[in-house]
C-alpha cells in the first residue's frame, strides 16, 4: 500500500504535465493499476530513433471517467395496522318486570335483611352445590327468548335469594320439575304417583307469580281434591292468595269474572256447570293447570271440550298416568296442550320422540333410591262353598245368556256379568260368606297388633259397607262417594291422629288420587280395578314421599275365577307395553280392550259393540 | 323484597371470554340486577388477532384483546348504569384502562377460567420472550365477603367503591356463578349462528 501511495503522489505531480494515464482495470480497480511513464520522467536516458513510431508515443491516451454515488437509497416503508376493526356484538335486554314482588312478610324480611344476609349467602352457596338451571324448551326458537331462560340464575339460588322459603327442602328432582315447568307454555308433569307433582306445580306457579310473569292461574282438579290443593298451597306458597270457586250460580259467576285471587281452584264437575262463564273470552288466564289430567283423555268428552275452551296462555297437565289405556289417551291430553300436535295414527316411536320435550316423567326407582320398598303380596284365596255355588250358577247362566244375545251382544252385557262375578268373589250375595273377608280379618289382626294402620280399597261402596260391619273392632273409617265432600278432610284427620282408627276403607274413585296417607304401611286391594294404573295410584297414597317404612300391598285374588283371568291379562299387558315412556321409565300397563273382555268368556267381539273399554 | 327496592340496588356486570381453538375469542357480558336476574346480555362474534398483532403486542396481546378490545366494546354496549364489573379472567381487567367502572378479578376462579388452550406466545421467530404475567402491573388482592378478589394497583382507589357496591348486594349476589351462565349463553348464540 505504501508503494501504491508513492505512485499516486508521483502521478499527482505528473498530472500537470499531462503525461500519464490511468487505465481502468475492471476486475482489480485498485490493487494493480498499470501506470505508464516516459523514460525522461523517470530519469532514464532514452535514445530516440527515427522509426516513425515516436509520434504515437507522444499521443495522449484515451481517458474514461466513472462516477460513484455514495448516498443511501430511500427506504421503502410498509404500514401495519395493529388496531383491530370494530367487533360485531349481539345485544339482548330482558324485561325489568323480572323482579320479585313483595309478599306479606317482606317488610319484616327487609328489617331483618342485614342479619339474614350471611345466612342467605350460606344457604345460597350450599344450594349452589346443587344448582338446577332453567333450560329453554325446544319450541322456543328466538335467540332472545332462549337466552332469557338460559341466563336465569339457578333455581335454588333464585329461591334462596328471594326469601321463598319452604317448610321442607324439596328434593333435587323436584327442583328439576319446577325448572321444567317454569320455562314451558305446554307441559305434562307425569311423575309417578307420590313423587310430589303438587309441590312442583305450586312452586313453579309461585315463582312465576312472584316474578310478575303471571297474574291469573286456574287450577282444575277432581272435586275431592279441591281442599287438598288449598292445603298444599298454604304449605308451599303461603303468601299466594287462593280462592275456591264455589257457592250458588251467581256467586260463582262473580268469582269467575272478578280477580278475587291470583289462583282460582275449580273442580271438573263445576267447570261443566259453569261452561258459559269459563269459555267467555273475556275470562282469560295466564295459566291453566289440570290435575289428574287423564280426565280429558277422551277428546270427545264434554269435559275435554270445556277445558280446552278456556282462554289461556300456558297449559300444564299433571298426571301420574298419562296413558291409561292406549297412546290415544296422550293424544287427548295434547289436544289441551297443543291441539293437533299428536294424532292417533302416529307410531309409538315417533310419538315418543315428539313428546320428549313436553313430558317430564320420573319414577320412584329413578329418583328415590333411598325410599323404602313397596312389597307386593298376592293374597290368593279360594271361594267358600257358598260362594262357589253362587259363582258357578251366575257364570253358567251368564255365559248362556250372553251367547243367546247373538248380534245384540254388547260390551255392557259382558261388563255386567264380570261385575256380578267379581261381587260374588267379594261376598256371597245369599249368605254373606267371604273368603277374602276371612283373610283380611286375619291379616288386620296382625297389622293392628303391631300398632300400624291400613287402607282397604274396593271398587264398590256396598262392599266397603259390608267390610265396615265386619271390622268394627278395628274402628274402621269410610272414605268414598257416599261420604259428603265437606266431611272427607275430617275423616282423613281422624284416621291420621286417632289411634283408635286403625283401618280406613276407601273406594278407588274417591281415595285413589291426591291423598297423602304415608303413615300407613299396609294397603289391601280387596278387589281389583280394571286398570293397574288406578291400582298404582291407590297404592301410592301410602307409598309416597315421607313414608317411614316399607309398604306392604296385599292384592286379594280368588283362584280359578274371573279375577284370576283378569289379572293374567293385565300382567301380560304390563310386560308387553313398552313404547311411549320406555326411555324414561318402565312402561305403564293399560286397561283391558274390548277383545280382551269378551275373551274372558271366549266370546267374539261384534262390530257394532266397539266402544272404549276399561 | 320490594320491586322499588331492587331498582335502587346496583347493577353488576360480568365479563368473560371463551376461547375457541378454531374461531377465536367470544366475549360475553352479562348485566344482572342485585337479585341476580338478567337485565342485559351482550356477546361478540368471534375475534381473532391477526399475525401482526400477535407479533407486535407480544405478551400484552391478551390484555389488549380480551380487556381493552373485546371487553371495552362489550361494556360500551350496556344501557344500564353498571357500578361494578366482575371478571374471572386476569387479562380482562385491562378493561379498566379504557373504562371508568371499577373492575374486579375473581381470584378463586381466575386459574380455572383461563383457557387451557395455549395462546400464541412465540411472538417473534428469532427471539424467545420471557414468561411474564398477562398484566403488566401487579394486582392488589383483598377479601370481598367469601370471595378473594383483585384489582390493578393503578386503580387501588376503586376498592372503596367496590366494597360499597358489594355491601349493598351482600346476601343476594353470588359473584362466581354468573360466569357459567355467560358461557352457556355464548354457546347458545354460537349454535344459533351456525
Amino acid at each position: 500500500m505504501k508503494r501504491l501511495k508513492k505512485h499516486r503522489n508521483q502521478l499527482a505531480d505528473q498530472r500537470s504535465a499531462g503525461s500519464f494515464a490511468v487505465m481502468k482495470n475492471q476486475n482489480r480497480p485498485f490493487a494493480t493499476v498499470p501506470i505508464h511513464l516516459s523514460a525522461s520522467e523517470l530519469g532514464f536516458r532514452v535514445n530516440n530513433f527515427s522509426t516513425g513510431l515516436q509520434t504515437a508515443l507522444g499521443r495522449l491516451p484515451k481517458t474514461e471517467v466513472e462516477s460513484a454515488d455514495l448516498a443511501l437509497f430511500a427506504p421503502r416503508t410498509v404500514s401495519v395496522n395493529v388496531r383491530s376493526s370494530a367487533i360485531k356484538i349481539g345485544s339482548f335486554t330482558f324485561p325489568e318486570s323480572a323482579e320479585f314482588l313483595q309478599d306479606a312478610d317482606s317488610k319484616s324480611c327487609r328489617d331483618d335483611k342485614k342479619s339474614q344476609g350471611t345466612q342467605q349467602v350460606a344457604a345460597a352457596s350450599k344450594l349452589a352445590e346443587r344448582s338446577t338451571r332453567i333450560k329453554p324448551p325446544n319450541d322456543v326458537v328466538k335467540l332472545q327468548d332462549r337466552l332469557y331462560y338460559l341466563l336465569q340464575p339457578p333455581l335454588e339460588s333464585l329461591l334462596a335469594t328471594n326469601s321463598l322459603q319452604f317448610q321442607f327442602q324439596p328434593f333435587p328432582y323436584q327442583y328439576e320439575g319446577v325448572a321444567f315447568l317454569f320455562s314451558r307454555y305446554s307441559a305434562i308433569l307425569a311423575d309417578e304417583m307420590g313423587l310430589g307433582k303438587t309441590i312442583q306445580a305450586i312452586t313453579a306457579i309461585r315463582i312465576l307469580l312472584r316474578s310478575g310473569e303471571m297474574r291469573r292461574v286456574l287450577m282444575i282438579c277432581p272435586k275431592p281434591l279441591v281442599t287438598n290443593w288449598q292445603r298444599e298451597f298454604k304449605i308451599w306458597a303461603p303468601e299466594i292468595p287462593v280462592a275456591v270457586i264455589e257457592g250458588d250460580q251467581s256467586k260463582r259467576r262473580w268469582q269467575w269474572e272478578n280477580p278475587i285471587a291470583p289462583v282460582k281452584i275449580a273442580n271438573y264437575e263445576l267447570l261443566m256447570r259453569d261452561r258459559c262463564c269459563v269459555v267467555d273470552k273475556q275470562i282469560d288466564f295466564d295459566l291453566v293447570v289440570l290435575d289428574e289430567a287423564q280426565r280429558i283423555k277422551n277428546r270427545n268428552s264434554t269435559t275435554s271440550q270445556v277445558v280446552r275452551a278456556v282462554s289461556r296462555k300456558r297449559s300444564w297437565a299433571l298426571t301420574g298416568t298419562p296413558i291409561e289405556n292406549s297412546p290415544d289417551d296422550l293424544v287427548g291430553i295434547f289436544e289441551f296442550l297443543s291441539p293437533g300436535y299428536l294424532n292417533s295414527d302416529m307410531q309409538p316411536r315417533k310419538m315418543a320422540g315428539a313428546i320428549r320435550d313436553y313430558v317430564l316423567r320420573r319414577t320412584k326407582d329413578q329418583v328415590l333410591s333411598d325410599m323404602p320398598p313397596k312389597l307386593f303380596r298376592d293374597a290368593e284365596v279360594t271361594l267358600t262353598p257358598e260362594q262357589w255355588s253362587s259363582y258357578e250358577t251366575a257364570e253358567n247362566e251368564g255365559v248362556i245368556n250372553l251367547a243367546d244375545l247373538g248380534a245384540e251382544l254388547t260390551i255392557q252385557h259382558v261388563f255386567e256379568l264380570v261385575l256380578r262375578l267379581k261381587q260374588i268373589c267379594n261376598f256371597d250375595p245369599a249368605t254373606g260368606a267371604s273368603a277374602k273377608m276371612e283373610r283380611l280379618e286375619a291379616d288386620l289382626e296382625e297389622v293392628v297388633a303391631s300398632g300400624k294402620k291400613a287402607i282397604v280399597f274396593s271398587q264398590w261402596v256396598r262392599t266397603l259397607e259390608k267390610i265396615h260391619e265386619r271390622l268394627q273392632r278395628f274402628g274402621p273409617l269410610q272414605y268414598h262417594g257416599k261420604v259428603p265432600s265437606k266431611h272427607r278432610d275430617r275423616v282423613i284427620e281422624r284416621f291420621k291422629e286417632d289411634p283408635c282408627h286403625s283401618v280406613i276403607l276407601m273406594s278407588y274413585g274417591a281415595g285413589s288420587v291426591g291423598l297423602n296417607l304415608q303413615f300407613c304401611e299396609y294397603v289391601f286391594l280387596f278387589d281389583r280395578w280394571w286398570n293397574p294404573a288406578v291400582e298404582d295410584q291407590a297404592i301410592n297414597r301410602a307409598h309416597r314421599i315421607g313414608v317411614a317404612g316399607p309398604v306392604t300391598v296385599s292384592r286379594m285374588l280368588v283362584r280359578d275365577t274371573i279375577e284370576e283371568r283378569i289379572n293374567q291379562v293385565l300382567e301380560e299387558k304390563r310386560e308387553m307395553f313398552a313404547s311411549i315412556f320406555s326411555e324414561n321409565a318402565p312402561p305403564r300397563s293399560s286397561g283391558m280392550s274390548q277383545e280382551e273382555i269378551f275373551g274372558l268368556f271366549d266370546l267374539q267381539i261384534q262390530k257394532s259393540s266397539q266402544t272404549n273399554a276399561a | 323484597m320490594l320491586a322499588s327496592d331492587t331498582k335502587l340496588l346496583p347493577a353488576v356486570g360480568f365479563l368473560t371470554v371463551v376461547e375457541h381453538p378454531e374461531h377465536g375469542f367470544f366475549g360475553g357480558f352479562l348485566v344482572l340486577n342485585a337479585m341476580a336476574r338478567p337485565l342485559e346480555f351482550h356477546c361478540t362474534a368471534p375475534v381473532r388477532p391477526n399475525r401482526a398483532q400477535e407479533i407486535l403486542y407480544g405478551t400484552t396481546l391478551r390484555p389488549f384483546l380480551i380487556g381493552e378490545h373485546i371487553g371495552n366494546a362489550l361494556v360500551q354496549k350496556a344501557k344500564t348504569k353498571i357500578q361494578l364489573i366482575c371478571t374471572d379472567l386476569e387479562p380482562a381487567i385491562a378493561v379498566r384502562n379504557v373504562n371508568s367502572t371499577p373492575v374486579i378479578l375473581l381470584c378463586s376462579n381466575s386459574e380455572e377460567g383461563e383457557s387451557s388452550t395455549p395462546v400464541p406466545r412465540a411472538l417473534r421467530v428469532d427471539e424467545r420472550h420471557p414468561e411474564v404475567p398477562a398484566t403488566s402491573r401487579p394486582l392488589v388482592r383483598f377479601q370481598l365477603g367469601t370471595h378473594e378478589v383483585a384489582i390493578p394497583d393503578a386503580y387501588e382507589a376503586d376498592r372503596t367503591a367496590v366494597e360499597k357496591c358489594f355491601k349493598v348486594c351482600d346476601g343476594t349476589l353470588d359473584l362466581t356463578e354468573p360466569f357459567e351462565r355467560i358461557r352457556e349463553a355464548i354457546e347458545e348464540a354460537q349454535k344459533s349462528a351456525r
